[in-house]
């Protein structure tokens, strides 16, 4: 593959292009779904081809096939560049990238079991277990368990000189439990919603996860659920567990600080971004508990990587320091209208996609409370747990997180338990209502398998290091 | 394009082969180019040709899946043997009947080739028409067009031998101002039915029309709903309810309640994917033909769709809506309509005394009551204040947090014209709806813009 990929390159290179990358990317997923005993999806997926991305004439080409052959990669380069020439019909100035680092380098993942090894079996015995526990409570209609596995190989080379191989291995599960009862339904999951708890680790990370020691507990929630109030309307303090802080600062920190957003590139799906420009280094985002970095240099996170789909190294930067708005994600052509270099995020789902730039691990630093003593200081509020429902508009400004359970906090004591929670703010107003934030003990990097961006939609795998964190006059109940 | 010939062939020829009881392979292969824009000019330009062949073997009733995105005949087989082994340590499926028979699949015209050969200095040409129009007014454009092509085939040991080539072209177009925003789009299997300069010039009027939006406190108002607005809300309550898996599982909002009256009389959804209207497709992914499934019909809940397994389930015969065969989601309604009435949006808004306008809603999520059909989400891209039966002007964004039940039992009015929605299930569907007039429709919240 190496020797087809450089003839292509220097055959681009012939073609007297701008600027031209070509990512050959192979990818084995296994997926295992259990339900009420049963088996309900197991299946195997295998994917390879390339994509080639060109600037000629001053504007972007990108063509991409499945078939890996040296006639076909050259075909596809010359379809890029006549994509791009058609690009350059509307072009109102050229398309530039700021200065890179030339890599020739190699990177993989560290993993110590490899999922793709362990028997099927044992995969799907551990699965049923879980389920079995959540299943003998009657009200529990729907006891699932999930398992996904990604083994990912890319080849990234570029007509400036980059040739960077990549392996990335990456694990998830999750369990989760839904009670019915007439027309009421409520689920608790573990370790985190929608599927799980996702990391760039083996199957270690799932046997970590202790699965059979916090099924019944998730039952015993779900059910206690049904007969649960719905949390009435109010203006409140709340403490947000670490899972739905990993949402939080997904939607409402690593979203609006994709440079690409910003400027305007995203509109036709997703949006804009409260955080333009002239709000760098002068808005205060945040109370001064609140710093947020995107590392992508984590060991483990399931953003994490050694080079983006630009070649550029995974780096850490400040995104909001200390409450100021201190940042961007940026890429090697965003970067440039900063005068900067890229900080690296731009990652494609897969060959046939064009990098865009998407979040790596976005964190929001731990601070020094014990989760214990949090809730202690707080004489009146609410935990809220997991994420159950999300949506946020098209500037990142006004949003609402449902969670799976709500406890009552009162005089530092959890107290009873709703259902059907909701929060919502406006993201600067919230984040300066942070007053705390818990201690690296509680710190976790979640996985998120999930994040939708572009057209071609495209589904990356992010992160988020959080832990348990406090706001004052959240408004809260909005449900009924 | 591969061709039919080829396709079913080598499917054919592999499945002789199986050593499984029962095997199935799913074709979905094709070319796609989409040119993305934004500031009034292109910025992303793509093209891809990929296929992927999904394998779904049964060992009595053992089920193994596995696909590629190879369409040679090695990989293909080792695809197949992948599955196979997947079976042999997969654990019994007891509501597996078997795979599907061959049944009667209609013809249906869903393949136009001036939509497969439309190129991407075609597309940037109609592009460059939409950046002058919004020049005029000072304002830029925003947006998508895709075109392309798509075969489709499932073969299986029983018989099933079904193949539909299709073609898709959808562009949206977002003019954008200084403090407001105006949208269009349009989908068709028909590159030709795309008329960019008439959306363009809608998008840049609701544009206009929303310059200096003014705030709005939240609370219950009556809502225009155009059909952008009311297909986004039907996709979510697809999603969370019309599926069988949902339904079986006791969260779907018509479950234990089919023969009840949950929706006004004036409301009837439906399912027909043989609708050559919209955007048609004879068979689902187990080539089982797609049959007209009626969700709600005069605001009673009448059914739900099936795939295979969850008919068997259901003790009923699958209606033709399974999903690929890696999909654990059950089946889903893949051509929805809601059935039009009498109205306009030029009457819905002369019978609004204080009201608003809605264009389209963004980021709705319905996860968190689904019994309740209770969603979020923002309106977007042209929201209008209406008073004593006029559109008065612009006004910020709102968030709605509403029950579709509520919601959908309060429908004053329906329009008679309908029009043709993209879904986020892609190519093989749509949603076909009409505008609403919605009575106190719940708004919780407010943005800055």
């Amino acid at each position: 593959m190496e020797d087809k990929i450089k003839e292509t390159i220097d055959y681009l290179k012939k073609k007297k292009v701008d600027y031209a990358d070509l990512r050959h990317q192979k990818t084995g997923i296994e997926d295992i779904k259990v339900k009420n005993g049963n088996v309900e999806a197991l299946s195997r997926r295998d994917d390879q081809g390339f994509g080639v991305r060109v600037i000629a004439d001053g504007a972007w080409g990108f063509a991409a096939s499945s078939i890996c052959s040296v006639a076909e990669m050259k075909r596809v380069a010359n379809q890029a560049i006549q994509i791009a020439k058609a690009s350059a019909l509307t072009k109102k100035e050229n398309a530039r990238l700021a200065e890179a680092e030339v890599y020739n380098d190699k990177y993989a993942s560290q993993y110590a079991i490899d999922p793709f090894e362990v028997p099927i079996d044992k995969k799907i015995g551990l699965l049923l277990d879980a389920c079995a526990i959540m299943m003998k409570n009657p009200k529990i209609k729907v006891a699932e368990g999930s398992m996904e596995f990604f083994k990912t190989d890319k080849i990234f080379a570029s007509t400036e000189g980059v040739f960077i191989e990549q392996s990335i291995l990456e694990s998830g599960a999750g369990i989760s439990a839904t009670a019915v009862d007439g027309s009421e339904a409520q689920r608790r999951s573990y370790p985190n919603s929608h599927r799980g708890d996702y990391a760039s680790r083996g199957y270690e990370f799932v046997e970590e996860m202790k699965f059979l020691e916090n099924a019944e507990r998730i039952r015993e929630e779900a059910v206690q659920l049904l007969s649960a109030e719905p949390l009435p309307e109010m203006e409140t303090t709340i403490i947000i567990s670490g899972n739905q802080m990993a949402l939080q600062v997904h939607e409402s920190c690593g979203h609006p600080t994709e440079l690409d957003r910003v400027l305007g590139t995203e509109i036709s799906l997703a949006g804009g971004s409260f955080l333009t420009m002239d709000k760098l280094n002068k808005l205060k985002y945040g109370s001064e508990k609140v710093t947020i970095t995107a590392d992508a240099t984590l060991p483990g996170g399931l953003g994490s990587f050694g080079y983006d789909d630009e070649g550029v190294k995974a780096q850490r930067v400040d995104l909001v320091k200390n409450g100021l708005f201190a940042g961007y994600q940026t890429s090697r052509e965003t970067a440039l209208v900063l005068k900067q270099k890229s900080n690296g995020t731009m990652r494609a789902d897969g060959w046939n996609r064009i990098p865009l730039i998407r979040m790596t691990n976005i964190n929001l630093e731990p601070g020094e409370w014990e989760l214990e003593d949090l809730i202690k200081d707080t004489k009146s509020g609410l935990f809220l747990d997991m994420n159950k429902s999300w949506s946020i508009d098209d500037k990142r400004l006004n949003f609402q997180f449902g969670v799976e359970a709500a406890w009552e906090i009162k005089d530092g004591k959890l107290a009873k338990i709703y259902k059907n929670a909701v929060y919502t703010g406006i993201t600067p107003e919230f984040w300066n209502s942070c007053d705390a934030v818990c201690s690296r003990k509680h710190w976790h990097i979640w996985g998120v398998p999930n994040c939708g961006k572009g057209e071609p939609m495209q589904i990356m795998h992010v992160a988020h290091g959080t832990s348990p964190t406090r706001f004052r006059n959240v408004k809260v109940g909005v449900s009924k | 394009m591969i061709g039919k010939e080829k396709i079913l062939d080598t499917l054919a020829s592999v499945l002789k082969k199986s050593e499984a009881d029962q095997t199935e392979a799913v074709y979905i292969g094709g070319e796609s180019g989409l040119t993305r824009f934004a500031n009034s000019t292109i910025h992303q330009n793509v093209f891809e040709v990929n296929s992927r062949v999904y394998f779904r073997v049964a060992l009595g009733k053992k089920i193994g899946v596995a696909a590629t995105n190879s369409f040679t005949k090695t990989d293909l087989k080792k695809a197949l043997s992948n599955a196979i082994e997947i079976a042999k340590n997969q654990k019994e499926n007891p509501n597996f009947p078997g795979l599907p028979s061959k049944e009667k699949v209609l013809k249906l015209n869903t393949y136009f080739k001036k939509t497969a050969n439309f190129t991407p200095i075609e597309r940037a040409q109609e592009i460059k028409k939409i950046f002058d129009q919004a020049k005029v007014h000072n304002l830029t454009a925003a947006g998508s067009f895709s075109t392309g092509e798509t075969e489709i085939a499932v073969a299986n040991t029983n018989g099933v031998n079904s193949y539909q080539p299709l073609t898709s072209t959808f562009i949206n177009i977002i003019v954008m101002g200084d403090n407001s925003s105006g949208y269009a789009d349009c989908l068709s299997r028909d590159v030709e039915e795309i008329d960019v300069e008439l959306l363009s010039q809608i998008a840049i009027q609701k544009c206009l029309d929303s310059k200096d939006p003014k705030g709005l406190e939240p609370g219950e108002y009556d809502v225009v709903l155009e059909p952008s607005a009311v297909a986004a809300l039907l996709e979510w309550m697809n999603y969370i309810g019309f599926g069988s898996k949902s339904f079986q599982e006791g969260t779907s909002f018509l479950s234990n309640r089919i023969g009840q009256k949950i929706m006004g009389e004036n409301i009837t959804i439906y399912d027909d994917g043989n609708d050559q209207s919209a955007i048609a497709f004879p068979f689902d992914f187990e080539g089982v033909p797609k049959k007209k499934v009626t969700l709600i019909e005069n605001g009673i809940a009448k059914g739900v769709v099936y795939d295979s397994i969850s008919a068997h389930k259901d003790k009923v015969k699958s209606t033709g809506h399974a999903l690929t065969p890696d999909s654990a989601d059950g089946a889903l309604a893949l051509n929805l309509f809601i059935e039009g009435g009498d109205s306009s949006v030029d009457k819905m808004i002369k019978s609004v005394e204080r009201g608003l306008l809605i264009t389209r809603f963004h980021y709705i999520n319905g996860l968190l009551d689904t019994t309740r059909a209770l969603l979020t989400g923002m309106t977007r891209d042209g929201t209008f204040w209406i008073e004593n039966g006029k559109v008065k002007h612009g006004v910020k964004n709102l968030r709605f947090t509403e029950s579709m039940l509520k919601a959908f039992s309060h429908a004053a009015q329906i329009s008679e014209e309908r029009k043709i929605i993209n879904a986020w299930w892609g190519d093989v569907g749509c949603v076909v709806a009409p505008a609403m007039l919605i009575k106190n429709f719940k708004f919780t919240g407010k943005t800055e813009f």
